[in-house]
């Protein structure tokens, strides 16, 4: 058998105000609404970062990069969010464009950790090879873009670079909120 | 990654928990409308980011564990600290006492006049003076302690 108690005496454990034991404690009470008058304004500095883009898919997410030979200009989000989907813009120049085709490396970390769907136009020709993909398009001119669907599936920083045939690379760093 | 499946339970759950105790308790027996709509809001907006496009019954099954431990984790504390329970719950404030209104609190839980009184009418209790205390409770409702239920 075990010695254990299973009963204890009672005692007036609660704390009293005018002999009614209701066990309020004022003292922890305000501490509670000074901190609920800061997490609102917290909540609310929240709401405004994130209409602002410092979360993803507002003003302050875009970003707009130019190689130093001026053959092409790549738009895309500095901050995206996790399973949301994106779109990386490529803009061609003329230089970018030779014989009637252009060829655009993009680094792994845009098809694998940043989630590449889809591309559009579809590439005449993919090559794999130096830790990314080559893409050839025809092209009848300057100006010409292609666009790449991104979806990130967890959240993580990654850097990433692209380059175009006649171009100069460009490099970055995109940020995926959960 | 499972982990972070795992991780976006706990933290659909915890930051719920946290949501509905700084939205505050209102008084009343029964949910308003208005709280109904939140809380299922609240519930729905959470649920979407917590599942996302896993629907495998392995992600519902690991997730569902996930939240029934925090609970756990969070009762078991409650019982063990005072402090904890204080945080999670809030703590009973009187609204009434000594025929003076406590008017900080009253206005700090949006709580009028008229919230007490209706708890007391459904007492019997047919104005402020058969009133000894009200007290806010944890759980939202008003108790209304009675002047002759003292003797006095």
């Amino acid at each position: 058998m075990s010695a254990r108690d299973f009963t204890s005496a009672v005692e007036d454990s609660v704390p009293k105000v005018e002999e009614i034991a209701v066990g309020e404690n004022l003292d922890f009470q305000r501490q509670w609404w000074r901190f609920e008058r800061g997490i609102w304004i917290f909540f609310l500095l929240i709401l405004i970062a994130d209409v602002l883009g410092v979360f993803g898919r507002g003003w302050l997410a875009k970003a707009q990069r130019t190689d130093d030979a001026h053959a092409m200009t790549l738009d895309y989000e500095r901050v995206e969010r996790a399973s949301t989907p994106s779109i990386m813009t490529f803009h061609f120049m003329a230089s970018a464009i030779n014989n009637g085709k252009v060829q655009l490396f993009i680094s792994e970390d845009i098809v694998k950790a940043l989630g590449a769907q889809r591309i559009a136009p579809q590439p005449e020709s993919s090559t794999i090879g130096n830790g990314g993909v080559t893409y050839v398009f025809p092209a009848a001119g300057a100006p010409a873009t292609v666009q790449i669907q991104l979806e990130p599936s967890f959240p993580g920083i990654h850097h990433f670079r692209t380059q175009v045939a006649g171009g100069e690379s460009i490099g970055g760093i995109i940020t995926v909120v959960p | 990654m499972a982990a972070y499946t795992v991780f976006r339970a706990a933290f659909g759950y915890l930051f719920l928990v946290l949501m509905v105790r700084i939205v505050g308790r209102r008084p009343g027996k029964q949910l308003t409308p208005f709280e109904f709509v939140l809380i299922f809001y609240l519930g729905g907006l959470t649920l979407t980011g917590i599942v996302g496009d896993e629907v495998s019954l392995t992600n519902a099954v690991c997730q569902i564990l996930t939240v029934g431990m925090c609970h756990y984790v969070l009762a078991w504390l409650r019982y063990r600290s005072s402090r904890v329970a204080q945080l999670l719950d809030g703590v009973p404030l009187f609204l009434l006492e000594q025929n003076e209104w406590r008017t900080d609190t009253l206005s700090q839980m949006s709580i009028q006049d008229d919230d007490v009184m209706d708890m007391a009418r459904a007492q019997g209790i047919r104005d402020l003076s058969g009133i000894r205390a009200a007290v806010l409770e944890t759980y939202g409702e008003i108790s209304v302690i009675p002047v002759e239920e003292n003797g006095e």
